[in-house]
């Protein structure tokens, strides 16, 4: 019965990472980076970019040392067996943590905007539902899902963003510089969370024909989404200037302002589908990494079978938070402010251990050999 | 683990239940023998192997033959075999001639003659239509290929219909279907490779491939997999393509059927293998791809934008067929606010007398389309027309002026039901009716959002399905090099590359000066 399964391709690749770190512009994050850093927000994404930017190249230096290595086998090649296992388990562990959350805040999108009466764990489940089935599939087909929907969903998401564009101020973002440098220097650097699923994503190198080419699509990825995200903050505070503070979720409530024409005035239907679309992308390749660290750290090898465990827990997790309101300000807010800088820490600190540990002259010495 | 368990189990009770049978093991140890020398012995033989008395159509013919002066009998299926050209040209030679050369060869004037000694082998001949000489004191028989089997002529494509192309379809005759690849593609490494794959009636397939194009790896697979059946016959090409398939209970099909010689053709030029079978109005084409289901023949017979407008159009059809009933129900029974308001009231309107909920208004409406399509498939030509005016007056008109229907999920279902049209494949077109009405239960339960997330799972689903290797939206995804004939197609002049996922021997078609 078992599939044999080809490589991930780039463009799969690059689809996955587009629809997994470029959706963040499309939930609560804009609000966490407003409540902070008000008008000026929309600089945080490219600012915490340029700092990520650091680590994610060491990081990637690091791994082109191991060729076809993933991250967990590279972090206890050079941090040792016990130590090497409580990082991993860390990560996995915060990883988990974010992700039962951001399930849960899209189920809380789900039901504030569209389905009022249904019962939150109906959609909740539902949801996990598909992402399992999807994780279970293998990375290769929720590639190829992800490369089949992308530029619908990318299309979809400029196009309501033009849209936006039509009823917003662009003084809006006067003062340009907020609440001050030093305060919007200081969030981006927290906030380098919006990244972090580069980070998880060197667990996919071994899927990947060669790290050559998963160098060019993280690179090309990161840069586009970066702006992606940015240009749609921007778009947001044109939109509702400082009455952003009172949202929760500015991409669903601005699609509902927008209309095309006057004869189709509600037209949040369409970017719902799209929108949708790209968020069970985004888990199902989310529940695949995670249950890869998973199988990783545990030794299991034929990890595909811990997927709908692995989703009931997140679900069930996803589940402790009584009110929407408290899922996104007090769980997901600490996610938020402590997963980028902590794996920001740790590619520092890999790079670190292969330098002192003199992988890099072995590496240079066996290419003068 | 757990399967295995359930495996287990399931076989403990569901033994192979044990019949009172006869042995056949003596006729089987007799096929294996030789035939003997003696001349009453083989006419005896033969005689009670074909039961000859009571099997009216064989035929035993006993006579002297005159230039070697000894016994011999012709054994054959009259109703299989051209009668006439036997007597010219075997029996009446054998008969008058009177050169002593010894040699059947020389007196036979028939053109095609071979010889066989084993029973089986020559049992096998004579039901294939073959007439079977032995003489006296000889220990080997000569066969000549006498068959001639009544059948269709050469007639047009009745399923898949084309304005502009070839209009000749394949026939019951593996032979004419043969033929009319090979006038097609005249080329010496164009192979045509028989098999006989069941035990009983000893149906026989043909694989069609081009020698240095088809992948071997492929051609082994295909060739394993039919030497792998296990079964006393098959009579279809259609029950055949069940047993080849991977998942046979999948929605979706993974093998192409079609009856057009110039669309087997084009597929072999590109590396694919085709299988035909006697008896078969069509082939099967392998692998298969989502792609290569949603195409017609047409899209490359019409100039380029001809072709892709109505490749779009296919496109829309298939959009608007699998969601439009769907979409509707998400629409009016969750998300009432998309509508204009304007239309809104016309839809209220319309619906304002009718009793029941839209989703059983619509699933009332599509059984009814799905039995007037199925009614007017079965019915008599003669009486066909009526089923039309009866479906259309009595569930068109009728049933919205009784207020059971309403209007609106008319247009939706005969939109829905002409765009299913569109699909020209029929395995494809019973998988999109089929899935329409799953997405109809989705949509009715939770609205969009129920919709997208089966949508989704669908679309894992036909990702991760494969066609003998081939997974099914390549070379799209995952990326094979091909000459991009997916949702739009090119120029002939750049269409240059065979498809990568066939992993062809020659991938490039014509090579830049």
């Amino acid at each position: 019965m078992k599939q044999q399964l080809g490589k991930l391709g780039l463009r799969e690749y690059i689809s996955i990472a587009i629809l997994m770190v470029g959706a963040k512009a499309t939930e609560d994050t804009p609000i966490h980076l407003f409540s902070k850093v008000q008008n000026a927000s929309w600089m945080i994404p490219i600012l915490s970019a340029g700092i990520f930017f650091i680590p994610l190249f060491l990081l990637l230096k690091t791994m082109t040392l191991f060729q076809d290595k993933d991250l967990f086998s590279v972090i206890q090649k050079l941090l040792g067996k016990y130590l090497g296992f409580m990082v991993c388990l860390l990560i996995f562990l915060i990883s988990s943590y974010a992700i039962s959350f951001d399930t849960r805040s899209y189920a809380n999108i789900i039901r504030t905007f569209y389905f009022t009466t249904t019962p939150n764990l109906i959609i909740y489940a539902l949801l996990m539902v598909v992402c399992t089935y999807g994780a279970r599939k293998g990375i290769q087909h929720i590639g190829s899902v992800a490369y089949l929907v992308i530029y619908l969903s990318v299309f979809s998401l400029w196009f309501a963003l033009v849209l936006c564009t039509q009823k917003s101020t662009f003084q809006a973002i006067f003062p340009i510089w907020g609440p001050g440098k030093l305060e919007i220097l200081k969030q981006s650097s927290q906030k380098l969370t919006l990244f972090a699923d580069f980070f998880l994503f060197t667990m996919l190198i071994p899927f990947l024909t060669s790290i050559k080419q998963y160098k060019k699509g993280t690179w090309f990825a990161f840069v586009y989404v970066s702006l992606q995200i940015s240009v749609a903050i921007l778009i947001y505070i044109c939109l509702f200037d400082v009455g952003m503070d009172g949202l929760a979720y500015p991409f669903h409530t601005a699609i509902r302002f927008i209309s095309i024409g006057s004869f189709l005035p509600n037209v949040e239907i369409i970017f719902f589908v799209t929108w949708l679309m790209s968020a069970f992308i985004r888990f199902t390749a989310f529940l695949y990494l995670n249950s890869l660290m998973f199988g990783h750290l545990f030794k299991i090898k034929d990890f595909e079978y811990v997927i709908p465990s692995l989703a009931t827990i997140y679900l069930l997790i996803g589940s402790i938070p009584e009110a929407a309101v408290n899922a996104s300000t007090e769980f997901k807010a600490l996610s938020l402010n402590i997963s980028g800088p902590a794996f920001a820490a740790i590619s520092i600190i890999l790079w670190l251990a292969a330098l002192l540990k003199g992988e890099f002259k072995r590496e240079k010495n066996r290419n003068s050999m | 683990m757990k399967k295995r368990i359930v495996k287990t189990l399931f076989k403990k009770f569901n033994t192979e239940p044990q019949f009172q049978e006869q042995s056949n093991t003596k006729d089987i140890e007799r096929k294996k023998q030789d035939i003997s020398s003696n001349y009453d012995q083989n006419i005896q033989t033969f005689k009670s192997m074909f039961s000859v008395p009571k099997n009216t159509d064989i035929k035993v013919r006993e006579f002297t033959i005159r230039a070697l002066n000894r016994r011999a009998f012709i054994i054959f299926i009259s109703t299989m075999v051209d009668v006439q050209r036997i007597q010219e040209s075997i029996v009446e030679p054998l008969l008058e001639n009177e050169l002593t050369t010894g040699k059947i060869r020389d007196i036979v004037s028939f053109p095609i003659e071979s010889t066989a000694t084993i029973i089986g082998e020559i049992t096998e001949f004579i039901t294939g239509g073959m007439t079977a000489l032995f003489i006296d004191g000889d220990n080997q028989c000569h066969l000549f290929e006498t068959t001639n089997i009544p059948g269709r002529s050469i007639e047009k494509s009745d399923n898949e219909v084309i304005v502009k192309g070839a209009k000749e379809a394949f026939n019951e005759r593996v032979i004419d279907n043969i033929a009319l690849l090979r006038k097609k593609i005249k080329n010496e490494n164009l192979i045509v490779e028989s098999q006989v794959i069941s035990k009983r009636s000893r149906n026989d397939v043909f694989l069609v491939y081009q020698k240095d194009l088809a992948n071997d790896e492929l051609l082994q697979t295909i060739i394993d997999k039919l030497t792998s059946l296990d079964t006393d016959r098959i009579l279809d090409l259609s029950i055949l393509e069940q047993y080849l398939e991977e998942r046979p209970w999948s929605l979706f099909p993974t093998i192409l059927y079609t009856e057009r010689p110039d669309r087997a053709a084009s597929f072999i030029e590109e590396g694919h293998i085709v299988i035909l079978m006697s008896n078969s109005p069509s082939c099967l084409i392998l692998p298969a791809t989502f792609w290569s289901l949603m195409h017609s023949p047409e899209d490359h017979y019409l100039r380029v934008p001809y072709g892709n407008f109505i490749r779009l159009l296919r496109l829309l059809a298939f959009i608007v067929a699998v969601f439009s009933s769907s979409f509707y129900i998400a629409i009016t029974n969750y998300h009432v606010g998309m509508i204009p308001p304007d239309l809104l009231m016309a839809f209220a309107g319309t619906r304002e007398r009718v009793p029941f909920p839209s989703i059983i208004e619509i699933f009332m409406m599509e059984l009814a389309f799905e039995l007037i399509r199925e009614a007017g498939l079965r019915v008599p030509s003669p009486i066909g027309p009526t089923i039309g005016i009866v479906g259309a007056l009595i569930l068109g008109q009728a049933a919205v002026q009784a207020n059971i229907i309403s209007p609106i999920v008319i247009i939706v279902i005969a939109l829905s039901g002409l765009s299913s049209f569109i699909i020209s494949d029929l395995s494809m077109n019973f998988a999109v009716r089929i899935t329409r009405l799953l997405l109809i239960l989705s949509a009715g339960f939770l609205g969009v959002y129920g919709l997208t997330a089966f949508c989704m799972a669908i679309l894992f689903y036909l990702v991760s399905i494969k066609s003998f290797g081939t997974p099914y939206f390549a070379p799209m995804t995952p990326h094979f090099f091909s000459s991009k004939d997916l949702i739009v197609r090119h120029l002939p002049i750049k269409e240059r590359f065979r498809p990568g996922y066939l992993k062809p021997k020659d991938m490039v078609k014509q090579r830049k000066e």
